[in-house]
Parts: structure tokens; sequence; C-alpha cells
């Protein structure tokens, strides 16, 4: 019993073929869409891996880079092979062919598929390369004497304005650290020396931020240092001041970001998955009506198409039998070699 | 009855005509598309920047006279795509016959009148750009304290905003933050003994300080920005005003605003003469076939040899002609191409 049987005539076989050549060629521009798609991820995670620790995993930018190029070279030769299956001569060069083919294809959209569900699934692993580099990040703002880690400042400063965000998960994270270098600390003074001394490890920490932490859709001018101290401004009240400084997290926003890209590349790839298995099948009834006419003479005839010869259960014990028989033939000629070397011997 | 500039056309030449015209027409409808790509993004970056022009400026009017103009050259090409490729195939030729006239008439007064439109706009408006920009800068570095008043509370925000995505400070540098108060009154404490005195040393009683907004701050900077209190060179240690430095951004917002809408406005400006040219040539290219294929009457493939023309006859010819035929259907119009148009078809009518 054959699975999913279709009856073609000669009309039908010449409109799936040119309705798979169209197809096929759609399909390599879809190939390109992912190529460039797998690109552009790669150019953003790039740009940004200063505040990745330079760790972060390149996987399904890679992936999708390597399945776009995959796709286009398959599509293109699936293209020629329905372009001569409309001409007898040239199918029966292809015929011996189309088999393995077809199981590279299925193998293909098998691994396609699994590479959409990791653009969704991955997130995990950004989330905490993310929070280590903003981390470090933020540490080595103050160093710009420093070779090496002297462009940290300007890097987290246009981050935290693009992204419009502030510190690792909040403004408090600047409370922690020392952001300011001791080459513009006037150690004369006696403000400083208290806040250095009042430290143990002796770091100059002000409830203060940088300025790219400012909200320009606040009412008032932004108040950066003495954020905690209510009295230093007139009419200010930290608590319930919500405008004057960014509230998101940078490790959000930047998460924020990078999932939606990779989410909505995750969607695409899975449209053009369902796009290619389409193509896939539409090509193996292909192979099977033409194969089913028996008389490459009589062109016209009707012949059947189907997905399997017999139904899904047969095919895979038909599949098991074959690799056991390929065990089993092995130990066949070894017994027959032996069984011939025992007479000689003998 | 002399024809304007005749050319003698058999058929290989009409065939090259043809191929060469496809070939225009295609670039045309490309300068089209782009024409209207680049005018549809200066008409976005305007809804950006359009606080900062004053509204008596005129500058807005040009991108959206060049998005007519480059819908126009986006037909005109299509149209010669169409025509060249039907004067090659002798069963699409017909239907063309009796259209290609009136399109000519059209594409040649409306769409060469869009686009001499289109460019002289194009060279006259960016010099009103100047004035333009002073008075939208100023009013809105005046409004930056404003709030809490309506019609102006989002010039704080827009301001910052155009300073962090054009690194700009102030409108010439960052000292006319000086001379304008942008702290708002309702945030200065009336019993600090400084705000008092700094608004009474003021004739006009504005809250006047050395400081300037967060937003002119430099991120290249190696120091934490400094702000407040920029003339005085004691207030921060190992901080001399007089140096350069990279504490604040250099350039005025004005200098910044006006190179960025005059290289728009300049590109806009050389697309459009670009697809002025091709334009005129696609519309004369037309021309000549048409003329030359009415005098084989239509047939596509005719060995004879037949003349291509501008105008049948001399402008007094034919201004006659059209008075004569006067009150029918045509009016004479100051334009020579309607009763250019009577005149053919009135000789192959007669022939």
């Amino acid at each position: 019993m054959a699975l999913l049987k279709v009856k073609f005539d000669q009309k039908k076989r010449v409109k799936l073929a040119q309705g798979l050549w169209l197809m096929n060629w759609f399909s390599v521009l879809a190939g390109i869409i992912i190529f460039s798609l797998g690109l552009f991820l790669k150019i953003e995670l790039r740009k940004r891996s200063d505040v990745m620790n330079n760790s972060e995993s390149h996987f399904v930018p890679n992936s999708l880079i390597g399945m776009g190029v995959l796709s286009c070279v398959f599509n293109s030769l699936a293209g020629k092979i329905c372009y001569d299956a409309l001409d007898p001569a040239k199918y029966a060069r292809w015929k011996p062919w189309l088999k393995p083919y077809l199981a590279i294809c299925a193998l293909f959209n098998i691994i396609l598929f699994l590479v959409a569900l990791c653009c969704f699934l991955l997130r995990g692993s950004l989330e905490n390369t993310l929070g280590q580099g903003l981390k470090n990040g933020m540490k080595y703002y103050r160093d710009t004497d420093t070779p090496g880690r002297c462009f940290m400042k300007k890097t987290i400063d246009m981050l935290q304005i693009e992204f419009k965000c502030c510190g690792n998960n909040g403004f408090r994270d600047w409370f922690e650290i020392q952001w300011i270098s001791n080459r513009y600390l006037d150690f004369s003074s006696k403000e400083v020396k208290d806040r250095i001394k009042s430290n143990v490890d002796g770091r100059y920490l002000v409830d203060g931020v940088p300025f790219s932490c400012c909200n320009p859709s606040s009412p008032r001018p932004c108040i950066q240092y003495q954020i905690t101290n209510n009295s230093a401004h007139y009419s200010y009240d930290h608590q319930t001041e919500e405008l004057n400084l960014w509230v998101r997290g940078c490790r959000a926003a930047l998460l924020s970001y990078y999932s939606s890209l990779m989410n909505s590349m995750g969607v695409v790839t899975l449209l053009i998955w369902l796009f290619e298995v389409t193509i896939t099948i539409g090509l193996r009834y292909l192979q099977t009506s033409l194969a089913g006419v028996s008389n490459p003479e009589e062109s016209e005839s009707e012949s059947e198409g189907w997905l399997l010869e017999k139904s899904v259960p047969e095919t895979w014990k038909a599949f098991l039998e074959s690799v056991k028989k390929l065990g089993k033939g092995n130990q066949v000629e070894a017994e027959g070699a032996d069984a011939g070397q025992a007479p000689e011997a003998g | 009855m002399a024809p304007v500039l005749p050319l003698v056309l058999p058929l290989q030449p009409r065939i090259r005509l043809a191929q060469g015209l496809w070939l225009l027409s295609w670039l045309l409808a490309l300068a089209g598309g782009l024409i209207l790509l680049c005018s549809g993004h200066l008409l976005v970056q305007l809804r950006h920047l359009g606080t900062f022009l004053a509204p008596s400026c005129q500058f807005p009017v040009l991108p959206q006279a060049a998005l007519a103009a480059g819908a126009v050259a986006l037909g005109t090409g299509i149209v010669g795509v169409g025509a060249s490729q039907a004067s090659l195939n002798a069963a699409l030729y017909p239907p063309w016959r009796g259209v290609l006239g009136p399109l000519l008439v059209a594409g040649t007064a409306g769409g060469g009148g869009v686009l001499v439109v289109a460019l002289g706009l194009a060279l006259a408006l960016p010099g009103s750009l100047d004035e333009a920009l002073e008075e939208g800068l100023v009013t809105a570095l005046a409004h930056y304290k404003d709030t809490e008043v309506p019609g102006h509370c989002q010039a704080k925000r827009l301001v910052d905003e155009l300073q962090l995505r054009y690194h700009c400070c102030g409108r010439h540098g960052y000292k006319d933050w000086f001379g304008v108060q942008w702290v708002s009154s309702r945030y200065l404490d009336p019993s600090d003994q400084d705000v008092v005195d700094r608004i009474q040393s003021n004739v006009e009683g504005l809250y006047l300080t050395d400081g300037v907004p967060f937003s002119c701050c430099n991120p290249h900077s190696p120091r934490p920005c400094l702000q407040n209190r920029l003339s005085d060179s004691y207030a921060h240690p190992l901080f001399d005003p007089r140096q350069p430095n990279q504490n604040l951004w250099a350039q005025g917002c004005h200098e910044v605003l006006l190179e960025h809408l005059q290289d728009l406005a300049g590109t806009l400006g050389s697309m459009l003469a670009v697809t002025f040219l091709l334009q005129a040539l696609v519309l004369l290219g037309l021309r000549y076939l048409q003329t030359a294929l009415e005098g084989l009457g239509g047939v596509i493939d005719g060995e004879g040899k037949t003349q291509g023309y501008l105008f049948p006859s001399g402008l007094k010819d034919m201004l006659k002609t059209a008075w004569l035929q006067g009150g029918v259907a045509c009016r004479p119009a100051p334009e020579e191409a309607p009763p250019g148009e009577a005149p053919p078809k009135e000789d192959l009518s007669e022939a």
C-alpha cells in the first residue's frame, strides 16, 4: 500500500515539473535571504563583542550562513533537475542520482528545522555572556589611560545612549564601582580624602552616574550626582523620580534586542523550511511518477506518484532488513572464506 | 511644409533606435525609482527636524515636488519600455498607435514641467535654509526650559536628542547655552542666595549659568563630563578651558544640520538633472520612432526607408493650421505639441 498515491497524466507531470522549477528558483532567493540574515546577526554580535567579553557564541549566525549557502546550491541543482525532467533523454542522466539526492534533501530539511529551533532557544547563553561582559566593561570605564581598555568609556557611553539603559541591572550598579579615574580626582580636597578613607578598598565611590544614563524626556535638567540625597536638589524626591535617568539595565535591553532579532530570524527560517519541505515532497512525486512511466516512448501514459512505496511501518521494516542484510552479508562472506580455506587446509 | 529636423530611418537603424530606447527607458524608470526613494528619505528626515526649521520655511516643498517628478519619470520610463518593445513586434504595435501621441504630449508638458520645477526648487531652496535654521534653533533653545508649557513641552527632549544624535552643542558652539535660561524656574530654589543673585544681575530676570545640558557631553572624552562652571578655570582642577579638549561636542548644531540638509538636497538635485536629461532623450527617441512608423502606415517590418521628424512643419505653419482648426476640438495652445499632433493625423487620412 503506497503512501499518499496521486495519479499523474502527462499534462499534470509537465505542470508539476514547471511549478517545481519556479519554486526552486524562489528557494534560491530564500537561501540568499537566510545567508544575509546570518551575516547581519554576525555583524551585530561583533559590533558589541566588547561588552560581551569577546566570548559570545557565534553558533546561530554561522549555521544560518552555512544553511543559506547549502540551500542555494541544492535548490539550483533541483531546479536544473526539474528543467531536465521534461526531456526523457536528459532525465535518464539524472535518474540514478535522484534517490540519494532526495535522501540528502530530507537530511538538509531536518538540519534546517533544528537551526530554526536554535534561533529561539539559545538566548540563555547570551544572557550570561552579557552579564559578565557588562560587569567588566563598567569596571574598566575609568581606565581611559590604559592601552587596550581606553575605548571602554566611549563604548559604554554610546551603548547607554543608544539602547536607553543604565548600568548592568539598574543605575545603582554605578554606585558600587569607582568610575572616575584617579587622574581627575583632586587629592588635596577634603571631600575626596574623606570618601577614600571611608572605603575599605580605598576606592572613590559616589552616588552618581555618568551623563549617558540621563533621560532626555525628563522635564528637569539631568541630576547625575548626589542622586540619593533629596536635600541636595530643590523639589526632588529620588524615590518617586522616574524620568530622570534610564530605568532599564543594559543587560535586559541588549538581551531583548538580540532576542527579538533571533526570534524574527527563527520565524523567517521556519517559513522557508516549510517551503523547502514542499519542494522536497514535490520532487519525490515527480521522481516516482516519472519512474512509473514504464516505456519511455509512451511518455503520454498515465502513471502514479507516491511518497513511500509501502506504508511507513513496512518501509521501516524493509530498511532494518537491508541494514541487517549488510551485516549478515559480511558474515556470510567471512564464513564462505573460512569454509573455502578449511577444505583447502583439509 | 518641410518637416522639422528630419532623420532618415531604414529598417536596421529603426531597430537599433528601438533597442536603444528600451535600454534608456529602463534607466529612466530606475532613476525615477531612485528619486522616489531619495525624496521619501528627505521627507522622513524633515519630519524629525521640522521643529528646527522656521515655520515660514519653504524647504519641505522640495521633497514633495521631487516625489511627483520621480513618479512621472517612472511612468515615462515604463511607457517607453512598452512602446519600444511593441515597435519591434508587429502584433503588439497597433494598440500603441493611437495612445502614443497623447502620451508623448503628456510626457513633454506634464513630465517636463514637473521636472523643471523640481530642479529649480532644488537649486533655489537650499539658500533659504540658513535663515530658517537660525530662527528655528533660536526658538528651540529658548523653549528648552518650557517642559510644562503646552505646545513647547517637547522642545527639551527634541533638542537633547538632536545634540546626542548629530554630535553637536548649541547653535554655533557651547557658549550659546550661557545666554539662554535652560533650567526651568520650577526647579530653582527661591531661597538660595546664588539663584537670587544671578536673577537680579540680569536685565531680563533670567537665570543664566555657565553650564550646558548633559546632551552636549562628548563620550570620547577621557574624563567624566564637566557640564557646570565651564568658564571658571579654578572650578575643576586639572582642567584648562583655554586648551582644546574633548569634553563637549565642538560643532554647533546649525553647521551640522545645514551641511546635512544641503547634502541631501544636492544629491536630490543632481539625480533630478540626470533624470531630466534621460527623459528628454527618451521622449525625443519615442517621437522619432512614432513618426517613422507612421510614415510606413504602422507596418513594423516594412523594408522601406521612412523619415522620422520632430514636427511635420515649421512653427508658423503649425500655428496657422492650429488657428484654422480653432474652435473644433483643440484650442490653440501656446505649446507646439497639440497642433503638432493634428497635421500628421490629417496627412494620413488624406493619404
